[in-house]
C-alpha cells in the first residue's frame, strides 16, 4: 500500500513536472522567441550562403580579369628597370 | 603575330582647331562592315577552349603553308539549357598566297570542311572579295562575293550570296570626324529584307558608332583610348523583337611582350585572352571564359609558331 501511495505521489510529480514544461514551451514569450531564432538562423543561412556566392563570382572574375593585368604590369616594370640599369652601366 | 600589332591608328587626321574644315576633301570611311572594329577587337577576341597549335612556314617571300592542330571539347548546339560537350580533335592544313594585289587563302579539316578565300584588287578603287565555305553536309555549304568600290570620300560594297542573298552598302564621310553610312539586303531564300543605317565617331582619343537595322538591332560602342597601351571599350545591344539587352565593357593592353584582353558582359560572362610573345615568332596563347549563370567555364592554351 505504502509503496503504492509512494509510487503514485512520484508519477503525481512527473505529470506535475511534464505539464510545467510543457506549459512552458507552450507560452507566447518562448512561442515568439523560437519562431525569431527560427528565422534569425533562416535569414543568418540565407545570407552566409548568398555572401558566399557573390564572394566565388567576385573572386573568380577578379582572378580572370584583374590577376592578369597586376602579374603583365608589374613584369614589363621589371623589365624597364633591367633595362634602365643596362644602360647606366653601359655609360 | 599580328595580334601582337596595334590596331593602325583609323582616326583620320584632325585639322587643326582655327583651320576651316575643306568639305571636298574628306578622308575616306572605313568599310560599312568593319565599322565597329575597334570595339570589336576588344570585346571579341578568338576564345577557344582546350589546347591548339598553329605553325606557318613561308616556302617564299609569297606563299606559305600553315598547320594547325587543335584538341579539347567542343560544344554541340542542343535545345536543354545544359551545355552539353564532346571532346574532339582535328587538323587544318592551310595554304596561303599572299601579295599586295592578289589574296588567297585556303584551309582545309579533317573532318572535310574547306574554307576558301580570295581577295582581289581588280583595278586602283574596285576590288573584289569572295568567300566560301564546303562541307560534306548538305545544305551547309556557303558562298559569298563582294565587289568594293572606293571613292575618295566613300566606300561602297555590292554584295551576292549563295540562296539568292544581295546585299548593298554606302558609307560617306560627313565630316573628317563623321561618317554615316546605309545598307540594304535580301535574302531570297528565306524571303527576307531589311535596312540599316549606320553612324560612326571617331577623333584619334575615341571611337563611337552606332548601327540601327530592321531585323530589330540597336548597337551602339564607344572604345576610348586611354593611352598608347590601354585602351578601353564598352557596347550595348538590344533586339528590338527579341527583347534581349547586352552590355558588356572591356580592356585591350598593349605591352611590350603581350597583349592582354579582358571584358565581362552583362550576362554574367567574364572572359580574358593573353598574348605573350615569348621569343622571335613564338606566341604563347591563354584563354579564360567563365559564365556564372551557366556555370560554363573554357580555359584553354596554346602555341603560335611561326609568322
Amino acid at each position: 500500500m505504502a509503496s503504492e501511495g509512494r509510487k503514485r505521489v512520484a508519477v503525481g510529480n512527473d505529470k506535475e513536472e511534464q505539464g510545467l514544461i510543457t506549459r512552458l514551451s507552450q507560452s507566447t514569450v518562448v512561442q515568439k522567441a523560437k519562431g525569431l531564432a527560427n528565422d534569425g538562423s533562416y535569414v543568418a543561412k540565407k545570407l552566409v550562403k548568398s555572401t558566399g556566392k557573390a564572394a566565388w563570382i567576385f573572386g573568380t572574375t577578379f582572378l580572370i580579369l584583374v590577376v592578369p593585368i597586376m602579374v603583365q604590369t608589374d613584369r614589363e616594370q621589371q623589365v624597364f628597370e633591367y633595362e634602365s640599369q643596362q644602360a647606366i652601366l653601359g655609360r | 603575330m599580328a595580334g601582337l600589332v596595334p590596331p593602325p591608328p583609323t582616326a583620320p587626321d584632325t585639322p587643326k582647331q582655327n583651320e576651316r574644315v575643306d568639305y571636298l576633301n574628306l578622308p575616306c570611311p572605313i568599310p560599312y562592315d568593319e565599322i565597329s572594329r575597334e570595339a570589336y577587337m576588344s570585346l571579341k577576341p578568338e576564345l577557344f577552349e582546350g589546347m591548339r597549335i598553329d605553325f606557318t612556314k613561308g616556302l617564299n617571300q609569297k606563299f606559305s603553308l600553315s598547320h594547325s592542330v587543335t584538341m579539347g571539347p567542343t560544344e554541340i548546339p542542343s535545345q536543354s539549357t545544359e551545355t552539353i560537350k564532346i571532346p574532339t580533335a582535328q587538323y587544318e592544313f592551310g595554304a596561303n598566297f599572299l601579295d599586295p594585289k592578289l589574296m588567297l587563302v585556303g584551309r582545309v579539316l579533317t573532318d572535310g570542311r574547306l574554307n576558301a578565300r580570295v581577295k582581289c584588287d581588280l583595278t586602283e578603287n574596285l576590288s573584289l572579295k569572295a568567300n566560301s565555305q564546303l562541307t560534306n553536309e548538305p545544305h551547309m555549304s556557303h558562298g559569298m562575293a563582294s565587289f568594293d568600290y572606293k571613292g575618295k570620300d566613300f566606300r561602297s560594297q555590292f554584295q551576292l550570296g549563295n540562296g539568292a542573298l544581295f546585299g548593298a552598302n554606302y558609307i560617306q564621310s560627313v565630316t573628317p570626324n563623321l561618317s554615316v553610312g546605309g545598307e540594304v539586303f535580301w535574302a531570297g531564300q528565306h524571303r527576307k529584307s531589311g535596312i540599316g543605317y549606320a553612324a560612326r565617331y571617331n577623333t584619334d582619343k575615341m571611337v563611337a558608332t552606332g548601327q540601327v537595322a530592321s531585323t530589330g538591332v540597336v548597337a551602339m560602342s564607344y572604345v576610348q583610348k586611354v593611352s598608347d597601351k590601354v585602351s578601353l571599350a564598352s557596347d550595348f545591344m538590344y533586339n528590338y523583337l527579341s527583347r534581349d539587352v547586352t552590355a558588356s565593357f572591356g580592356y585591350d593592353y598593349i605591352l611590350r611582350q603581350c597583349r592582354l584582353r579582358g571584358k565581362i558582359d552583362s550576362n554574367g560572362v567574364a572572359a580574358a585572352f593573353l598574348e605573350e610573345r615569348l621569343n622571335m615568332g613564338l606566341n604563347f596563347i591563354l584563354s579564360a571564359e567563365i559564365d556564372h549563370r551557366k556555370k560554363d567555364y573554357k580555359f584553354g592554351f596554346g602555341l603560335t609558331v611561326g609568322e
